[in-house]
């Protein structure tokens, strides 16, 4: 064999290029029915963290699958060396009790392929309806990130500093949380009557791209604290220096 | 990069019984499992063959060698899944595929015309694709679609990896006159 020819590697890049371009279906979520099928029940180790899961209602609409796994965002909290990780899902995001890849705090981060852009044309880049918290008002900045999957509605100067929402196609998770007792400030709360999840302190984030692999250039610290909530067509996500009573009013004015 | 409980040792808790560790494992690797089963010819029944081999690698763990990458080894079990699947199903199901839009950084280009001629070849490329004799397009699939190495291919397929290397130099010869017929024919006529 001679050297690899040139037509070689231009059909062998334009076939990676069909790859990543096909449309493959969003996966269910399997954990729970893999361990009901291994003979353990959700859950049923707590390893004294108190935390309880149990496979909710079946909220799938097979219009509104949207893969869990599909916008997973990594929230590690640091714990003692005893930690067992677990694995969390809710509304588009996965949390783990595990050191993350990265700490390097600021803001460098960036999600792939980001686009500022107007809301009205960011409305027409995504397949979800984007919801905007009237308490706030109209975003300083809107961000379309990695080919519509993704829009960040940035406040630079908000009365509580630079606030920032990230919102995904999501749906609630058929795991649904039943109770925290520690786990590292991760609290439920009440948001727009459905639940949400009220994160204390900074976490390292991370994207999680289409093909489930970590992007490494998103990898930051957050700053302030998180609120994650769902609703059928939109997961969110709002991080900033907010307290709780502040974060859940302006979910709870998203529309 | 690091991460608190790698791979190796989320599959020695779990072969231990410790179902928590296990589900780190089933969270990792769902996305991967279901994009392989479906290329692989799963279609819509991708699900059912994820869910299959996860239960099946987990009694299988005894047989995982330690040290060895369990997305590959994972991927075998998906692979032996799809191939259960196709056989005890009448006829192969049809395959689906379907373009979404490209990413822009695959399209160096300038204008939309561009844009457009560079949908219009990877179309034709996928049909191409997909009517390649099942050997051929499975080894494409996994070097291509699922971006695993030669040797990952061949263990996933359970072929010797010069099955891997001849079928995937077969594959890309048939699809090469899509691509580039200028150069295809200054060599035939040259």
């Amino acid at each position: 064999m001679v050297d690899q020819p040139g037509w070689q590697s231009h059909v062998e890049a334009e076939l990676r290029a069909v790859g990543r371009s096909l449309e493959v279906p969003p996966p269910g979520v399997p954990t729970a029915a893999v361990r009901q099928r291994l003979g353990g029940r959700a859950g049923s180790r707590h390893h004294g963290l108190g935390l309880r899961l149990r496979p909710g209602r079946l909220m799938w609409r097979a219009a509104l699958v949207v893969v869990v796994a599909f916008l997973a965002v990594v929230i590690a909290i640091p714990q003692g060396r005893a930690a067992i990780a677990h694995v969390f899902r809710f509304a588009g995001i996965e949390l783990r009790q595990e050191p993350g890849p990265v700490r390097h705090p600021g803001s460098s981060a960036s999600l792939p392929g980001q686009r500022t852009m107007s809301l009205d044309r960011a409305r027409h880049s995504v397949s979800f309806p984007i919801l905007v918290p009237a308490v706030l008002g109209p975003p300083g900045d809107v961000v379309v990130s990695d080919r519509g999957r993704v829009v960040s509605l940035i406040y630079p100067r908000t009365r509580h500093g630079l606030v920032r929402l990230d919102e995904f196609a999501g749906h609630l998770d058929q795991v649904v949380f039943e109770k925290f007792v520690h786990l590292g400030g991760v609290t439920e709360v009440p948001v727009d009557g459905t639940r949400g999840l009220w994160i204390k302190g900074p976490q390292e984030l991370i994207y999680i791209t289409r093909d489930g692999s970590m992007a490494a250039a998103s990898a930051r610290l957050t700053t302030g604290n998180t609120l994650i909530w769902g609703t059928r067509q939109v997961a969110l996500r709002l991080e900033g220096n907010l307290g709780k009573t502040t974060a859940v009013a302006i979910a709870d004015s998203a529309r | 990069m690091r991460s608190a409980i790698d791979d190796a040792e989320a599959v020695a808790r779990a072969r231990d019984g410790d179902l928590d560790a296990y589900a780190v494992l089933v969270a990792r690797y769902t996305v991967r499992a279901h994009r392989a089963a479906f290329l692989l010819g799963a279609g819509e029944e991708a699900d059912d063959v994820v869910q299959e081999a996860f239960v099946k690698a987990f009694r299988h763990l005894s047989r995982f060698r330690v040290g060895e990458p369990f997305g590959p080894w994972l991927l075998r079990i998906v692979t032996n899944e799809t191939r259960n699947l196709n056989r005890s199903r009448r006829r192969r199901a049809a395959l689906s595929w379907r373009l979404g839009a490209a990413d822009p950084g695959d399209v160096a280009t300038d204008s939309p015309v561009d844009e457009v001629l560079a949908t219009e070849r990877r179309a034709r490329l996928l049909a191409a694709v997909t009517a390649l004799p099942d050997n051929e397009r499975q080894v494409l699939v996994c070097r291509y679609f699922l971006d695993l190495s030669e040797a990952e291919t061949a263990q996933i397929l359970a072929w010797p990896l010069g099955s891997v290397k001849s079928r995937t130099s077969r594959a890309l010869n048939r699809l090469r006159g899509l691509l580039v017929p200028d150069e295809q024919s200054r060599i035939s006529h040259g």
